[in-house]
This record gives C-alpha cells, structure tokens and sequence, in this order.
C-alpha cells in the first residue's frame, strides 16, 4: 500500500468509525441491560392467542425489546425453549434488528441531508429511507413468520432443540422441581413461575417465565449488565472493524473490484444483488451498517434499501448463528426466500422512485 | 480463557476506542472528519465508552449476578464472546491504531478523483427548482455580501448546482462572482495549460461520504499564478455557462486568484 492508500484509507475508516461507534455502543448499552433485567417470558405477553396476529404483532416487538441481530439469536433460540412459537421467534428474529429505535435512529442520521422527489413534494432522504427499511423489514419478516407458522416446527428447527422441546412438554416430570401441586396441563406452551426458592407450591400465572430468585442485589447486576454490554460491544466492534475496514479500502479505491462495484451502481438488478452479497459479507450491525450504505454514494437508494435490510436478517456470522437453533435446510430455503424477496421490494422501490423524477 | 482476564482485556480495547475518539473531538480534528451535528456524539460516544471500560475494569474480580434462571441446556453465561478474546483485542485494535498513525485528516488527489472531483456537472437538477418560488436578480443581489471590487461573494456549491438548471444560468451568466475553495490542474480540454479546477468537499455525514463540487477556472491569456496543487485560494471573475464535451459547465474567467488561509473544517457549512 502506498503513502497516499494508506492515507486515503485511514481517513475514510476513521471518519466512518467515528460516525458508527456511538451508536453501537448505545445499542450494546441497551442489549446488555435486556439481557441481565428482561425475564425471558416477559415477551410472551404481549402476543395475541391468534397465530397471524402473533406473527404481526412480534414483527413490532423490536420496537419495545430493541437488540442487535447478533445478540437476538441466543434470546430466541431461549424464547423458544420457554414456549414462544417458532414462528413468531423468528418473525421476532429477522425484525427486531431493523424495527427498532435505534436502527431507526442511525439509519435517519446517515441520510440526513439529500431530498428525494415524492408525489410531486421534496423529502428528506432520511424519512423515506428509515420508512422504507423498517416497512420492509417488516413485511419480509411477517411473511417468512406466516410461512412458518404452516409448516412443522421440525422442518424449521434443529433435531436437538426439537427434542429438548418434546421433552419439556409433559408435566414436568421428574427432576423438574417436583410440582405436584400445581394442577396444571403443561401442554408446551405454559410454564411456571417460581417465586423465591420456596418449591412448595408454585404460582401460576402462564407466563412462559421461569425465574428462580438469587437474590442478587442491585449492584450486582449492574455490574452483569455492564459486562455483558462490553462483551456485546466487542463482538459487535469486531465484525464493525473488519466492515468498514472492506468498505474504506473500496470507498477509496483501493480494493481491488473497486471499479467494477461502481461500474454496476446503476445496473437495476445486478446493482441491489451486489449490495446484497456485500452485506451478507461484511456482516456489519444494524445499529451502524446505515452509515456504511451512505457512503455507498455511487448507487441507488434501491441498491442501498437491499443492503440495509438483507444485512440484518442474513449475513456471514449469523449463518453461523442460526445453526444454533434452525435447520441447514431451511436456512438454505430462508436464504432464498429472503434474497428473492428483499431483491422484488428494492426493486420496487426503485422503480417507484424513479416515476417521482421529472423528465 | 480466565474470565476476569477477559473483562481486562475487553476494557483496554474500549478504553483505547475512547481514547481515540475523546483525542479527535477534544484536538479539533474531528471537524475534517464528520459534519456538525454528530460531532457532539463523538464526544458523548467517547464518553459512554470510557465510563464502559473503566467501571468493568475496575469491578473486573467482583461477583455478578443476573439475577434470572437458565433452562437446562442453555449456558449461564452472559460474558461468553464470539471469539477468543485476544483475536477480538487484535481485530479491533489493529486497523483503528493502525489508522490513527496513517490519517493525515484529508483525501489525497487519487481518492478525489473517485469521489467526482473530475466528473462533469450535473445536467439536471431543475425538480428542486420547480418546487421552488422564481428567482430575481434582486433575490441574489439581496442574499449576497459585495467585495469592494464589485464581485458577489458565491459558495461554489451554489455555482456547482447552477449547471443543472437554466434558470439561475440565465442570470448568473456574465455575473462577477467571488468564492474560494482549493486548486487542482485541470485534466481535460487543457492543452494551453491555463485552466485550472476549483473544488472543495461536501459532507453530508462522513468524509467516506464527502463529495468534491468542482467548477472549471479559465485564465484565459494571463499565466496562471504559481499556486501548490491543492492550496486554499480565493478567486473572483466572471461566471459563464458554455458547453463543452457534451455538458454545460460553470466555467469561472479569472481577474483575481490569490491563496488564501484554509478554513477550519471541510465541511460546506463551514465559513457561511
């Protein structure tokens, strides 16, 4: 590398990392305290009995438990164990990293400044980009949760995970506290709730949760949270470094491929397609990928809307991560569904801006 | 790896991320780096990062509880990382130390070229004016400063846009402006050698993202003065529209070319 890619290259990966950093860290701060203070089952009731409205309804609950797609994979693959059904885990799983506030936030901050033309109006760039990420986000996440929730929980999860769930689902029976006094069914979907450690006699309030009291005292979990929040925000810091290091070496035309990525910028399918691959490759965070798409500044707002939304719900480390919980086929099958889905909505999006130009 | 080892370790590499963005933000540098309003954030970032790290360094050797029950199968642990954390250290501490001892807070001429320093005007920009009251003469007159020698004092990003749409072309044409932004040589349509191109960047959030907004400057007959490629200058003359290669360009016939003291940020913002 020369003295002036070295520069160019420096300059670009700080000003990128300083803008992102903030915000990963908020989300981390965040994820840490959902992590140590949220009772796994504390989800569960804010869903509707109706499987659909279910569905719609955990597409939304990023909103209120906001957390990173890398921190959400173990927080389902728990959800699920405790009875929450696969298919609004997973709708809760490709949504929460995108509809929630603080991607909402990041992503208004990275596109702040350009206008777009909108039904004959001027908008801010920033609007219709946060809209449009956090609506398709939505809807891509609704229709594979509707999907799933038609098909057996076996093609979706992991041999292993199924059988601990077979196991869970007959009253409790030996080695499991003992709860003879309880009267319940325990037919899968309906757990305990133990107060204190006194196991005479549990309360029974159906809520998926099963908290047995340490007693911890507040410090000691602030001190939990705030360990798990660094450990987050170095996770997350990693795959950041490594994805603005990529995206600095092609955003000063370093890297080789630098040319051919900005000769198909305006390509209408090979463009988001590309994007898509750079997002499954970079896997960066979705509290701090809108910054890199920003600087993406040769495509399209399509382009940028596939790379902002594939990212969060696939990339290169959650592969990994959801192997954990779902099966290889169906993360071949969901890969393919949700390319071929995000590429139709980027594509449409594009195409409606496009009429909103005047000739 | 000893988990009291790895809160150490986790705290140094946040410890040094905040370093690094407290540094820029309290040297001044972080104004070539991002636009005004995340500014701020880096300092409220470094902040937060530094309370982050210091509080899990120092209760590093002190119990914790999370205060909540893990089924059977699931792991009781909060704190287990992706990786081991010595490569998390190496990965997050290379390219940003790396990158600290490399930055010389600005593109070279080679990463500006790819960021439109050399592409031609844009040819159409007229839906933002169409949405917009029409302008006068007086309009212009009354929302710019005029030098003593008689030139109205532009941001060469109003000069940029002008190519892109006819109605401002028509009274700009022929007006005597004044502006300033840095001077590169001129690689196109240049075999007299006196022309030169006059830019400066736009960041809307990031440098990564800064776009050069360039205008052609004409000497006509009189040498070009000697200015170092890529200095500050300040320059006033006559704004005029040609089209040339296929595109119209805002080509600006020098009376006066003078360097001038760089202003403090990149941004546009900046000095207006």
């Amino acid at each position: 590398m020369t003295g002036e890619a070295r520069q160019d290259f420096a300059f670009a990966f700080l000003s990128i990392l300083f803008e992102g950093a903030p915000f990963i860290l908020l989300g981390t701060l965040i994820s840490g305290f959902i992590d140590i203070y949220m009772p796994p089952g504390m989800m569960d009731r804010f869903l509707p009995k109706n499987k659909f409205l279910a569905v719609l309804m955990a597409g939304l609950l990023g909103a209120v438990f906001p957390v990173c797609e890398c921190a959400v994979v173990p927080v389902i693959r728990r959800l699920v164990k405790k009875g929450l059904p696969v298919s609004c885990a997973l709708t809760y799983m490709l949504a929460a990293p995108i509809v929630n506030p603080i991607t909402a936030l990041s992503t208004w901050k990275a596109f702040t400044g350009p206008v777009v033309m909108i039904y004959g109006e001027t908008v801010q760039a920033n609007l219709v980009m946060t809209v449009s990420r956090m609506g398709l986000g939505f809807l891509v996440a609704v229709l594979l949760g509707w999907v799933v929730a038609s098909i057996p929980m076996v093609w979706v999860l992991r041999k292993r995970l199924v059988d601990e769930l077979k196991n869970d689902m007959p009253d409790h029976k030996a080695g499991e506290h003992g709860h003879a006094c309880c009267g319940d069914d325990h037919s899968g979907q309906h757990s305990h709730k133990h107060v204190e450690s006194s196991h005479a006699c549990c309360e029974h309030d159906h809520s998926h949760e099963h908290i047995h009291a340490h007693k911890p005292d507040g410090s000691q979990r602030i001190v939990a949270a705030m360990r798990s929040a660094i450990k987050d925000f170095v996770d997350v810091g990693v795959y950041f470094s490594i994805g603005i290091a990529i995206t600095a070496l092609f955003n000063t035309g370093i890297a080789p491929g630098a040319a051919w990525l900005d000769s198909i910028a305006n390509r209408q399918i090979l463009a988001p397609s590309a994007l898509m691959v750079l997002a499954f490759i970079l896997s960066l965070c979705s509290t701090s990928d809108a910054f890199i798409a920003a600087t993406l500044d040769k495509f399209t707002y399509g382009a940028k809307l596939a790379f902002l939304v594939l990212g969060p719900m696939l990339d290169l480390k959650l592969l990994f991560l959801y192997q954990t919980v779902l099966r290889k086929k169906f993360i071949l099958w969901m890969a393919v569904g949700l390319f071929i889905t995000i590429l139709l909505g980027a594509y449409y999006f594009q195409w409606f801006l496009n009429q909103q130009i005047v000739p | 790896m000893n988990v009291k080892l790895q809160r150490i370790v986790f705290s140094l590499v946040v410890l040094t991320w905040a370093a690094v963005l407290l540094y820029f933000f309290g040297s001044g540098r972080i104004v070539k780096y991002l636009a005004p309003d995340f500014r701020p954030l880096v300092l409220y970032g470094g902040l937060g990062l530094a309370v982050l790290g210091l509080f899990v360094l120092l209760t590093a050797g002190e119990k914790s509880s999370c205060g909540h029950d893990h089924s059977e199968g699931d792991p009781h642990d909060h704190e287990a990382s992706d990786m081991n954390p010595f490569t998390s250290m190496a990965l997050m501490l290379v390219p940003i130390l790396f990158a600290v001892a490399n930055t010389k807070d600005s593109f070279s001429l080679a990463a500006l070229s790819r960021k439109s320093l050399f592409d031609e005007p844009l040819s159409n920009n007229v839906f933002l004016a169409e949405n917009l009251p029409p302008l006068t003469m007086a309009d212009i007159e009354k929302t710019h400063k005029k030098s003593e020698a008689g030139f109205y004092e532009f941001n060469l990003m109003e000069l940029y846009f002008a190519a892109g749409d006819p109605e401002i072309q028509k009274l700009l044409n022929g007006f005597k402006v004044e502006t300033e932004g840095r001077l590169v040589m001129e690689k196109e349509n240049n075999e007299a050698g006196n022309r030169r191109r006059l830019y400066r960047l736009f960041i809307t959030c990031c440098a990564a993202d800064a776009r050069a907004v360039p205008i052609i400057i004409d000497f006509g007959k009189e040498t070009p003065p000697t200015i170092a490629e890529n200095a500050w200058v300040k320059i006033s003359g006559t704004v005029t529209f040609p089209v040339e290669r296929g595109a119209t360009q805002v080509i600006l016939q020098s009376a006066s070319c003078v360097e001038s003291e760089a202003p403090w940020e990149e941004s546009f913002m900046r000095n207006y």
